[in-house]
């Protein structure tokens, strides 16, 4: 089910929050965690017996670990001191044993219903190059929602707990809540266990303040969807198909257009989630932070989906990079390179690594690959050539803090990260560089072609005051300041006054109905 | 309390202003004769009075295999087609009934396949919705602000005049030549209600001069050998025609490439062909005139070069 769905927004959302209301403080928890279950099930049917796994296994391991670590305490209460570093090491690897079979488990899930296919396809393609006569049945199937998301959160749950950064927790529910609460299952954010599960079992009222406030983010999230994804998709989806029937210009519009879209979709998506938390009392960590105001490829992805990138971080990046392999590996490249590159070495091959497991998280696919090796090379890039730019904009009096260097900064790193998308929406890597070749050999301003993709003026319009909207409110962010605690600052006339405006210009400039295709929830399939 | 008050009376003004909004996205003049609940339920009513030829009533098979202006474009003749997702015998009488207030058509074809379907088995929250919908027409007729800007006077008009323009294809991988004997595994039967709502229609027709034809659009899926052979003989009993693109009209339907859904409705491409053939058929009927150089069909014009615009 979408979250744009009228029937999830408008009779799901207020039925959920009065049958939660109704029960006593104590029951609420149980209440969601049923609701959440129930909604799994809905969309997902007997798979919800994966999610289900999921929760126990980490459940289980979690406990284990703990229990393992009050032995360990335990042991050295009683060993001598010179014997204490091997009862350490023993603990440690028992630890480590019960972690890595709970995430050879849960991947195990994951690689089965996302990856084996694509494994099998390639093995396929192998063993008819070296004409071998075997063949690997490729057998379809459906995934649970949700099941990237998901598994990760359960990953850094009995993850936090052997970096000793959590305590296991003892109540199953509290687990099952974490990881199940019905909004943020199928798009995240990847929340942390320490985020969100103690909130979420709290049982907080729905007060008509958390109602309103959460509401108005839903409704923000409406406006990105509807105003602007839903409208960019005429042009994303008539470019994409038939690319070769426009010139460069008219495809760097498509593409730029599906960066776009994917970002309205995407963080109105999380806006609806985020909303949904308020209501609860529970505080759903952002996902986005002005992503197209980042100065380079590496601070976009600080922004953007944050909460995939700093479980990368923490979960490969650190552990790879501060491995005694690497550390060994950063200190011979000291002696070479000097204090800048040298750890650029090490660091890397993390980032390698990170890159690599961020595109195969995206999808089974050559170009979701690609997709990953292409931002590490960008990141990379902007590594190694930092120093030398810095130097040439001093040699040039150019001063990389102004206004007029930002904006330029931005603009950069927008087009990289546009030609990037283009390699994640193209249906293969073939079509994706046919697109990249068209976009340069045939590129001139023939603006007239835009009118033959399905818009009229008026929605482009309207799309353009919905994009410098949103931009606008960008930068008010940017400032770090809360526009809706500014408007509940303002009169009761002028607050309903904006309510009413925006909920109107939603149900008026919303590009749904007749004539519209909404977009597909986009990242619901990965 | 104080909350629960102010929360009424948000709600209360909010309403009111989306009822407000929604009379001003339809034809004044059409809400002032008609109501707004016909203006916004039936679109053949924003149409120019007595300005209709043709009416075309059923489901989505109505609205994905038959284009108006296809036939506009060849014969000169105005067709519309009332068509609604999975409309049943009751509804598609109510909108002949709000059709024929406002128009006089010549010819009613009525695509049989809502003959088998189960008034009963609509769901009634659906009915409900579909109620609600056309009370507050915002949720249906949003785009027409867009009308505001334009200073066509015709521009309230549907420019595709009921049909909805695919182009999608899902090529069909079953058999094109024995569907209807597959599909026969299902058992189907013309309901007594249906069919009572069928002779309150031809009896309107007949008060009204109309002729009515009973129509069976290709269809892989909806259609099978039973269905036909039961419209067969209703329309023999009522001695009135029966047009099969099934059996007995062959219209080389290529279901690889002109279906939009595996075989069940037809895309831009098949509908060109069904559309073709009727409007070859209702020449054959002498009861038309081609209205292209009448002034009063002007709008059919501005109409057929929109729609020719987003063909390309």
């Amino acid at each position: 089910m979408s979250f744009f769905n009228p029937v999830f927004a408008f009779a799901f959302i207020p039925f959920v929050v009065i049958i939660y209301n109704l029960f006593p403080k104590k029951l609420r928890a149980g209440v969601l965690l049923a609701i959440s279950l129930l909604f799994f099930a809905f969309v997902s049917k007997w798979l919800i017996i994966y999610l289900l796994l999921s929760i126990i296994s980490v459940y289980v391991t979690g406990i284990s670990i703990s229990k393992l670590e009050e032995k360990k305490k335990e042991a050295l209460k009683t060993v001598e001191k010179e014997e204490k570093k091997s009862v350490k090491a023993s603990y440690k690897r028992k630890e480590k044993f019960v972690l890595v079979l709970c995430i050879i488990f849960n991947v195990t899930f994951l690689f089965f219903f996302k990856y084996l296919n694509f494994f099998a396809v390639n093995a396929n393609l192998l063993m008819d190059y070296f004409k071998i006569g075997h063949r690997i049945t490729i057998v379809k199937h459906v995934a649970p929602i949700g099941i990237s998301f998901y598994t990760l959160e359960a990953l850094s749950y009995v993850l936090d707990i052997y970096y000793g950064k959590i305590e296991a927790d003892k109540n199953i529910l509290r687990v099952a809540l974490y990881l199940a609460f019905f909004p943020q299952v199928l798009e995240g954010p990847i929340a942390r266990y320490s985020d969100t599960a103690k909130s979420l079992y709290e049982g907080n009222k729905v007060t008509f303040e958390s109602f309103n406030y959460g509401y108005q983010r839903i409704l923000y999230g409406f406006a990105k969807k509807l105003i602007i994804a839903d409208r960019l998709n005429i042009i994303v989806k008539s470019v994409f198909e038939d690319f070769n029937s426009y010139n460069g210009f008219t495809v760097f519009i498509g593409v730029a257009a599906y960066m776009i879209m994917l970002y309205m979709e995407f963080s109105g998506t999380i806006d609806i989630v985020i909303g949904i938390g308020e209501m609860f009392g529970v505080k759903v960590p952002e996902n986005f932070r002005q992503p197209f105001f980042a100065k380079n490829v590496s601070d976009f992805w600080t922004r953007w989906h944050i909460s995939l990138g700093l479980w990368f971080k923490d979960y490969i990046f650190y552990p790879v990079s501060l491995s005694k392999s690497m550390k060994n590996l950063t200190g011979k490249a000291k002696k070479k390179l000097g204090n800048h590159y040298g750890p650029l070495v090490s660091g890397s091959v993390a980032l390698l690594a990170v890159w690599l497991l961020n595109g195969l998280w995206h999808g089974a696919g050559w170009h979701y690959i690609f997709f990953g090796l292409y931002h590490f090379f960008m990141i990379l890039m902007g590594n190694i050539f930092d120093p030398s730019v810095a130097k040439v904009c001093e040699k040039l009096h150019i001063d990389r803090h102004k206004k007029g260097y930002r904006i330029f900064q931005s603009v950069k790193m927008t087009f990289w990260v546009f030609i990037g998308e283009l390699f994640f929406r193209a249906p293969s890597l073939t079509v994706a560089f046919a697109m990249l070749r068209r976009m340069f050999d045939t590129f001139s301003f023939r603006v007239g072609e835009l009118f033959t993709l399905g818009m009229d003026r008026k929605d482009y319009v309207v799309l353009m005051i919905g994009l410098v909207g949103i931009f606008i409110m960008g930068i008010v962010h940017e400032k770090g300041i809360n526009v809706r605690e500014e408007i509940s600052k303002k009169k009761l006339v002028t607050r309903w006054a904006i309510l009413y405006a925006f909920i109107l210009v939603i149900l008026i400039f919303g590009a749904y109905g007749q004539g519209y295709v909404p977009v597909d929830p986009i990242y619901a399939d990965f | 309390m104080k909350k629960a008050i102010k929360g009424i009376i948000f709600a209360l003004i909010f309403c009111i202003m989306v009822e407000a909004i929604s009379v001003a996205l339809l034809p004044w003049e059409k809400v002032k004769k008609y109501g707004l609940y016909n203006t916004s339920a039936y679109e053949i009513v924003a149409e120019k009075d007595d300005s209709v030829d043709v009416i075309f009533l059923g489901d989505s098979l109505v609205y994905s295999s038959i284009s108006p202006m296809e036939i506009w474009d060849g014969y000169g003749y105005t067709c519309y087609d009332c068509a609604q997702p999975a409309q049943i015998m009751p509804y598609a009488y109510d909108y002949l009934k709000v059709a024929i207030d406002s128009q006089h058509p010549k010819i009613v074809f009525i695509e049989a396949n809502i003959l088998f379907r189960d008034p009963q088995k609509l769901p009634l929250y659906k009915k409900i919705a579909y109620r609600i919908v056309n009370y507050i027409p915002i949720f249906k007729y949003h785009s027409n602000w867009k009308k505001y800007f334009t200073h066509d006077k015709n521009s309230w008009l549907n420019v595709n005049k009921g049909y909805i323009y695919i182009t999608g294809i899902k090529a069909s991988k079953k058999d094109p030549f024995n569907y209807m004997d597959v599909n026969d595994e299902v058992e189907v039967s013309i309901l007594p209600e249906n069919k009572e709502c069928f002779d309150d229609m031809v009896s309107m027709c007949e008060e009204n001069n109309i002729k009515l034809v009973l129509l069976a659009v290709p269809s892989q899926k909806s259609w099978s050998r039973s269905k036909y052979n039961m419209v067969k003989e209703l329309a023999n009993e009522k001695d009135i025609e029966f047009i099969d693109f099934n059996l007995d009209n062959d219209l080389e339907i290529d279901w690889a490439t002109e279906t939009k859904d595996k075989g069940n409705h037809l895309n831009y491409w098949g509908a060109k062909k069904v559309s073709d053939f009727l409007g070859e058929y209702m020449e054959s009927t002498g009861l038309l005139e081609d209205h292209k150089n009448d002034p009063y069909y002007k709008s059919w014009h501005t109409a057929y070069s929109i729609y020719k615009e987003k063909l390309k």
